[in-house]
């Protein structure tokens, strides 16, 4: 039996409720067991661009995401997708991203590229750096467009870092746990672009890294990741 | 493509060979690829992959070792390890380990099969006969420097001839008439032939010198005051070849034979309207310098002359031939001028050139190496005159350029100023008792070859030494010892040079590193089989003849000498056009990726035809 309020059960609970749609696909897909070895598991490295912080108020001008299999990467899954919006892209976070408003006028609307989002993560695990931001955004889209929540078992590359240096007892400071000065820690080339790709990129390898290191020569159960 | 792949694709376009792709294929290159991160310490390539790879390093560091253990390479980023799709094609296996954490990217070997199949510069990469990839690279090297138009190394003296009319006279013609035919055809010289047969050559100066001034009259046979004995030039030449062996006979003319058939005559002023500042006029000149001032002035010019050489694509043989030969000669004149201010040798001698200007590999400015052969009658005062004319030449060549040997190999230091006795006494002990000095000396006097020789002296000390050489198997092994000392180093790693051990060095040693292990080898095949040739490119040649080496192993060291030789220069003319002093220590960064891959590969040519030697000779002297 499933227990209540684990994740299966809430995924198969919603299945029922939401209405027919890319949502409802999506939650069709059981989930990975948390038991299996990680090298077993899929995974969707993803990131957005956001024009903000907040979710309520701010808009996503774009997602990056790419499969992860186990050990590797996958380049060829790899995906940008930008955001047709209207509303104008505040200067403090075009800085950032380099996203203008002319390129996110060439976006695609926001319930396409979920929709194309949704079906690239079916059945995976959604693995992101500081995945509070891409949780709190795709999880209102999907409940304003699609008339449900956004489960999905999460790994967090930062969540997995923090534990890490707080287990070993290792000293940092809050810009250690930052995705490029991670990366360094393991070896990993630094992108100089910033964007939602480059970003997923970045945290799959980091991920690639962190699993390396835990992984002692015979797997490690892929629970052991999950927030 | 996703534009934001656009990091992954330029780091390939970084990096031979993915930098030979076309912009289209290496855009779509990335999606091919996949990620992989190894801790450090684990087994690389992994064992088991899903399907075999080409490994590209983004990041870290990977040791490959043969089966016995030890470390032939070590990949660092942008490296790549092949070993799984070229498991088939190489035979052998290493094995590998990361030294550190490493990210790779991973094409798999199906897809580098198509590109290969598709592109053959990329394909060229993989080839794994290094002797193709060698040639290529020698191709590329002299082509880049070879700046355009009319070429002394593009154009054959057929070229030069063609067209022209062969004017000839039989030998019992008279003087007055071959003047008259020389007159009316407007040329400088005449043949001289016996129907079919070359007999000989009449010039307006022999015309002059032989016959007006020596009051010969008009009416003798043209035979009387002709020049036999000619030396030819195949019509098939290259222009350089025929101006470096102009240079070194000093002659203005050379009949060009076709088929064994007289096609023409080629003159100095026809390459000279082809090069303006070449080795001839330099030549002429030096043979007029009236005094040591003189010469100085001109042997200044030899670092142009050099510098010249390598721009207009001159390989490394040729301009080692031109460099000494203008060395040949500034002795040349050193002895004449010594001569004359002491007054003739009480016996005849023989002035010897050992090492580079020896093997004629000289580059401008190297330092001298030299000896005084004197003929066995020499009473010991004699000495006083020898001493005089040795110092005299040794000055001299310091003045011009040629600074003094460290080692004091110099005719001016007594023990290389010895009659012909003791030099056979000499050779005696080196090779009878090798030890590690007289190895020193060895491999120094084993190249010597005379510069000034009227009594033919050296020849027959050579023909003693080679007899003796070849009838001493323990010595030749002992040659081989020696020539095993000067290893080439593995490969490159990050901006190091890696020595075998694992070591690292921040500068290649090209000279000793790479060219001196070639010529080395050279040495003990042309010993080892009695071969008289001193020159590194000949003594291969002639190795492969006589199975010293095999021809494939002869014609690869040729390469790798060649290449190593050309980038030397290319370092010494960079540093000369800069006004600084030549040296042959190579900064890695100064190579492109692609060099640093082909100098690997002249590496792996030495290395591996030197473990050759080492076990034959072990086997030998164990058998």
């Amino acid at each position: 039996m499933v227990w209540p309020f684990t994740l299966e059960f809430r995924r198969r609970w919603y299945l029922r409720r939401v209405p027919p749609g890319p949502l409802a696909d999506y939650l069709a897909a059981p989930f990975p067991d948390p038991a299996t070895n990680y090298r077993q598991v899929d995974f969707l490295a993803v990131d957005l661009e956001t024009t903000g912080l907040d979710s309520k108020k701010d808009h996503i001008l774009s997602f990056g995401y790419l499969n992860l299999h186990g050990d590797h990467l996958d380049l060829a899954s790899a995906r940008h997708r930008l955001v047709h919006t209207k509303q104008a892209i505040p200067e403090a976070s075009a800085v950032i991203h380099q996203i203008t408003d002319d390129q996110a006028a060439t976006g695609a609307p926001l319930e396409d590229v979920l929709t194309e989002f949704l079906i690239a993560l079916k059945g995976k695990v959604l693995l992101a750096h500081h995945s509070l931001i891409e949780e709190a955004f795709i999880d209102l889209a999907c409940r304003r467009l699609f008339g449900g929540p956004l489960l999905a078992p999460i790994v967090d590359t930062q969540a997995i870092a923090l534990r890490h240096f707080q287990q070993r007892q290792i000293p940092f400071k809050g810009k250690d746990l930052r995705l490029h000065a991670l990366g360094a820690r393991y070896n990993l080339p630094r992108y100089g672009a910033h964007n939602a790709l480059s970003d997923a990129l970045a945290a799959g390898e980091l991920f690639l890294a962190q699993a390396a290191h835990r992984d002692a020569g015979q797997g490690v159960p892929l629970r052991e990741f999950l927030v | 493509m996703d534009v934001e792949l656009l990091e992954i694709r330029d780091f390939l376009a970084n990096y031979h060979p993915f930098a030979l792709l076309p912009a289209g294929v290496l855009d779509r290159l990335p999606q091919k690829l996949k990620v992989r991160y190894f801790r450090r310490g684990v087994d690389f390539p992994p064992k088991n992959p899903d399907q075999p790879y080409l490994y590209i390093l983004r990041r870290g560091a990977v040791e490959l070792c043969n089966p016995s253990g030890d470390l032939v390479s070590k990949l660092a980023e942008g490296d790549l390890c092949a070993m799984d799709c070229q498991a088939a094609e190489l035979g052998l296996k290493f094995t590998g380990t990361t030294v550190e954490d490493t990210l790779c990217y991973l094409l798999p070997c199906v897809e580098l099969t198509r590109l290969r199949d598709e592109y053959p510069d990329f394909a060229a990469f993989f080839d794994h006969s290094q002797r193709d990839r060698l040639r290529k690279a020698l191709n590329l090297v002299q082509t880049d420097q070879i700046t355009s138009g009319g070429n002394l190394l593009t154009v054959n003296i057929r070229d030069f001839v063609t067209g022209r009319k062969v004017i000839s006279i039989p030998p019992e013609a008279s003087i007055r008439e071959a003047a008259r035919i020389m007159t009316e055809s407007r040329v400088s010289s005449i043949f001289i032939m016996e129907g079919e047969r070359l007999a000989g050559l009449v010039t307006d100066r022999d015309l002059r010198s032989r016959c007006i001034a020596a009051g010969l009259s008009f009416e003798e046979p043209v035979s009387h005051i002709m020049t036999a004995n000619l030396h030819t030039i195949a019509s098939g030449t290259l222009a350089f070849h025929a101006l470096i062996t102009m240079t070194r006979l000093n002659v203005h003319h050379l009949p060009v034979l076709e088929d064994g058939k007289v096609i023409g005559m080629l003159s100095t002023s026809d390459l000279v309207r082809f090069q303006s500042a070449n080795s001839v006029y330099m030549v002429g000149d030096i043979r007029k310098a009236r005094d040591l001032e003189a010469l100085v002035a001109l042997s200044s010019k030899i670092t142009d002359l050099q510098v010249h050489l390598v721009q207009s694509g001159a390989t490394t043989d040729q301009v080692g031939q031109a460099v000494s030969a203008v060395t040949d000669v500034i002795t040349t004149r050193l002895l004449e001028m010594a001569e004359a201010e002491l007054g003739p040798p009480p016996v005849p001698y023989a002035w010897m050139t050992a090492g580079s200007q020896a093997r004629r590999e000289q580059s401008s400015h190297s330092d001298q190496d030299n000896a005084l052969l004197i003929a066995d009658h020499m009473k010991p005062e004699d000495d006083v005159y020898f001493a005089a004319l040795a110092r005299y030449v040794n000055d001299g060549l310091n003045a011009c350029g040629y600074v003094y040997c460290p080692g004091e190999v110099m005719a001016s230091n007594p023990k290389w100023r010895q009659p012909l006795r003791i030099w056979r006494k000499y050779f005696n002990t080196w090779i009878e008792k090798p030890e590690p000095l007289a190895l020193m000396h060895s491999s120094i006097f084993f190249d010597m070859r005379p510069i000034h020789d009227p009594a033919g002296m050296a020849e027959e000390l050579q023909e003693y030494i080679l007899d003796l050489c070849r009838a001493n198997r323990i010595f030749i092994a002992y040659m081989v010892a020696n020539a095993l000392k000067h290893r080439p180093p593995l490969g490159f790693f990050r901006n190091f040079v890696l020595i075998s051990g694992g070591e690292h060095d921040n500068t290649l040693d090209i000279k000793h590193r790479g060219i001196v292990p070639i010529i080395d080898l050279a040495r003990v095949y042309a010993l080892s089989t009695g071969q008289p040739a001193v020159n590194t490119l000949e003594r291969l040649a002639q190795a492969a003849k006589s199975k010293a080496v095999s021809q494939e192993g002869a014609d690869n060291l040729t390469d790798a000498f060649e290449f190593i030789g050309a980038l030397r220069l290319r370092h010494q003319a960079e540093q000369l056009r800069q006004g600084r002093p030549a040296d042959n220590y190579l900064s890695p960064d100064s190579l492109s990726r692609l060099e640093r891959g082909h100098l690997k590969d002249a590496f792996g040519v030495i290395n591996s035809l030197q473990d050759t030697l080492e076990q034959r000779y072990q086997a030998g002297r164990f058998g």
